[in-house]
């Protein structure tokens, strides 16, 4: 099923982004029908049920004793309006998920034809085979089907199912988290940059420094920089840090990250899904053509629920390498000196030599 | 075009459609700042539960007072050099006696002799006693340094205790209140947006109300809808 939904829901993004519907001649030169009618179609017959219901009640021609039937029945057909609407209101809130643009494809398709169908994409309407009805069932519940080519069977979704979800905090539809944010915001809370280097806005300044805290010294107190090769025989130094360290301060914050992460497995496994997987970057996404998907090590919403706990500890793993290699490298990486004398291009040979010769010095090997 | 579109696919009149867009983005907010606001209550609680242990920086601090002791307490009283002089005049006397004897002295001259050798050994005695005296009199200086140690140690390790207390003391109320504010900050900050949200839905909702009353007034008509 999940290869099938990474399958269907690739090929849905980019019919949907694509303009090829303008070039189906098919498509333009017929009239797409669209109307679906929700509302009118849900409620046509429910003013003669009404008006019968409490004709019986008023003339005490009930079928059930002390008309408690026909009293739930009206009571029910009283409140179905607003609970239509909130139903309506609340799977299309869900269904835009999937126009998200790091939608875990993952995901179940239907949804996404489901969310096409009622935004009035092109290609889902009547015409093109699809449909869509509200039904005011018996227990007060109402129930949306759509039926259509891309549904092998119908699609229904229950509004009472639907409130239990979003008061159990769950959804229909994971919503992928915005990992970069989350990831910059942590980059200001590990406290391996200076209070000095975070702005009012909570991000890094530019040209932000991790802390000299970090940086590897020689024993004589001297910061012991790594000489870069700058090609034509010059060199330069820049900052060698202290990784372990480094590592050892990020990681319980990176771990709080994760718990709070898991305080929704889905939206984890949406992340795992779309970035931490693959270890992708935001960026690297934005420039896949098929964005982002960890292919055939995705986690399956329908298998892989509850989170088991060797799968917590991979992601807890995979997203602190994430972190390191796709945030906090950049910091590690070829830092120039703040000193100015040493951050000078010197004579790469000269540089060497004497670094080889202090080796010596402080070894006692010469 | 969309709008026309959507009201198709909804039906109704078009307060409805414009009132379910709302109220649908404003649900979608408000599940956001929902789930916002448990993430960084999980973050925050991990946080808390792994922070390191707020250690005391003098718990360490050892009672050192063992260590103070007199340096004078045992000085012993240099007899040795008593008693070579003590022998040495013994020597003396005895050759003394021998050639008074030679010599065929007299009683007289025995007399003085050991009254010579009382005199010497009472000079041997005073002088032990001085050397008494004076390791006496360092010893209880010896005492007294001891003492005024001691109460020094006393009083470094009784602010020591003092500072530690305070310390952890300071460093757990600055954490709390830390956390406090955290926390209230977070729950202020996501019940904002919850409550814009649940304002902006209550609002797409009353203009939903006012369209459905409008759509479904073919079904009022007939009796229907709260009649």
């Amino acid at each position: 099923m999940k290869n099938e939904n990474l399958s269907k829901n690739l090929y849905l993004r980019q019919f949907n982004e694509s303009n090829a519907i303008a070039y189906s001649k098919a498509f333009v030169s017929n009239a797409s029908n669209y109307n679906f009618q929700l509302l009118d179609n849900a409620y046509r017959n429910a003013g003669k049920i009404y008006a019968n219901l409490k004709i019986a009640v008023e003339t005490n021609k009930c079928q059930s004793e002390h008309c408690s039937v026909e009293l739930l029945q009206l009571k029910q057909l009283e409140e179905a309006p607003q609970i239509s609407l909130n139903f309506l209101s609340s799977l299309m809130a869900e269904l835009s998920v999937t126009d998200e643009p790091n939608f875990d494809l993952n995901n179940d398709y239907r949804y996404t034809v489901a969310s096409s169908l009622m935004s009035g994409k092109p290609g889902y309407s009547k015409t093109d085979g699809y449909n869509a009805y509200l039904d005011l069932l018996p227990d007060g519940s109402q129930q949306i089907v759509f039926t259509g080519p891309a549904f092998y069977m119908p699609l229904i979704v229950n509004s009472s199912a639907l409130s239990s979800l979003a008061i159990s905090n769950s959804s229909l539809i994971a919503s992928t988290p915005d990992i970069n944010s989350e990831m910059l915001r942590l980059l200001t809370e590990i406290n391996v940059f200076a209070a000095d280097a975070v702005d009012q806005e909570g991000g890094l300044k530019p040209g932000a420094k991790i802390t000299e805290e970090y940086v590897m010294m020689n024993t004589d107190g001297s910061v012991d920089y790594e000489i870069i090769d700058l090609g034509n025989g010059k060199g330069r130094n820049v900052f060698k840090y202290d990784i372990d360290k480094i590592e050892k301060k990020v990681t319980p914050f990176i771990n709080a990250e994760v718990a709070g992460l898991m305080s929704s497995e889905q939206d984890a496994v949406a992340a795992w899904n779309v970035y931490i997987s693959k270890g992708t970057s935001v960026e690297e996404n934005a420039q896949m053509v098929q964005n982002a998907n960890a292919g055939s090590s995705s986690w399956s919403y329908e298998e892989d629920l509850p989170l088991q706990q060797d799968k917590k500890v991979l992601f807890e793993t995979k997203y602190k390498e994430y972190f390191m290699n796709n945030y906090l490298k950049q910091f590690i990486t070829n830092q120039i000196p703040t000193v100015k004398e040493d951050a000078a291009v010197f004579d790469l040979a000269e540089a060497k030599k004497a670094k080889a010769q202090k080796f010596l010095k402080d070894n006692n090997l010469n | 075009m969309a709008g026309i579109v959507t009201a198709s696919i909804i039906g109704g009149v078009g307060s409805i459609v414009g009132g379910l867009f709302a109220s649908g983005s404003a649900k979608k907010a408000k599940r956001a700042a929902e789930r916002e606001k448990s993430r960084l209550k999980a973050k925050l609680s991990n946080l808390e539960a792994n922070r390191q242990e707020i250690i005391n920086p003098y718990e360490g601090v050892q009672d050192l007072s063992s260590m103070i002791s007199n340096p004078f307490a045992n000085l012993s009283v240099a007899t040795g050099a008593a008693e070579i002089k003590i022998e040495q005049a013994d020597i003396s006397l005895a050759n003394t006696l021998d050639t008074i004897r030679q010599t065929g002295g007299g009683a007289g001259g025995a007399t003085a002799l050991a009254q010579a050798a009382l005199q010497s050994k009472k000079g041997v005695s005073a002088s032990i006693e001085a050397q008494e005296k004076a390791n006496e009199d360092k010893k209880a200086r010896g005492q007294q340094f001891m003492e005024q140690r001691a109460v020094a140690e006393a009083e470094r390790l009784q602010t020591a205790d003092v500072k530690g207390e305070a310390f952890v003391y300071g460093e757990r109320e600055k954490r709390e209140q830390q956390q406090l504010d955290r926390t209230a900050s977070l729950i202020g900050m996501a019940e904002t947006v919850r409550a814009q949200s649940q304002a902006d839905q209550t609002s797409a909702t009353l203009g939903m109300i006012g369209g459905i009353t409008d759509s479904l007034s073919g079904i009022a008509s007939g009796g229907g809808f709260g009649g």
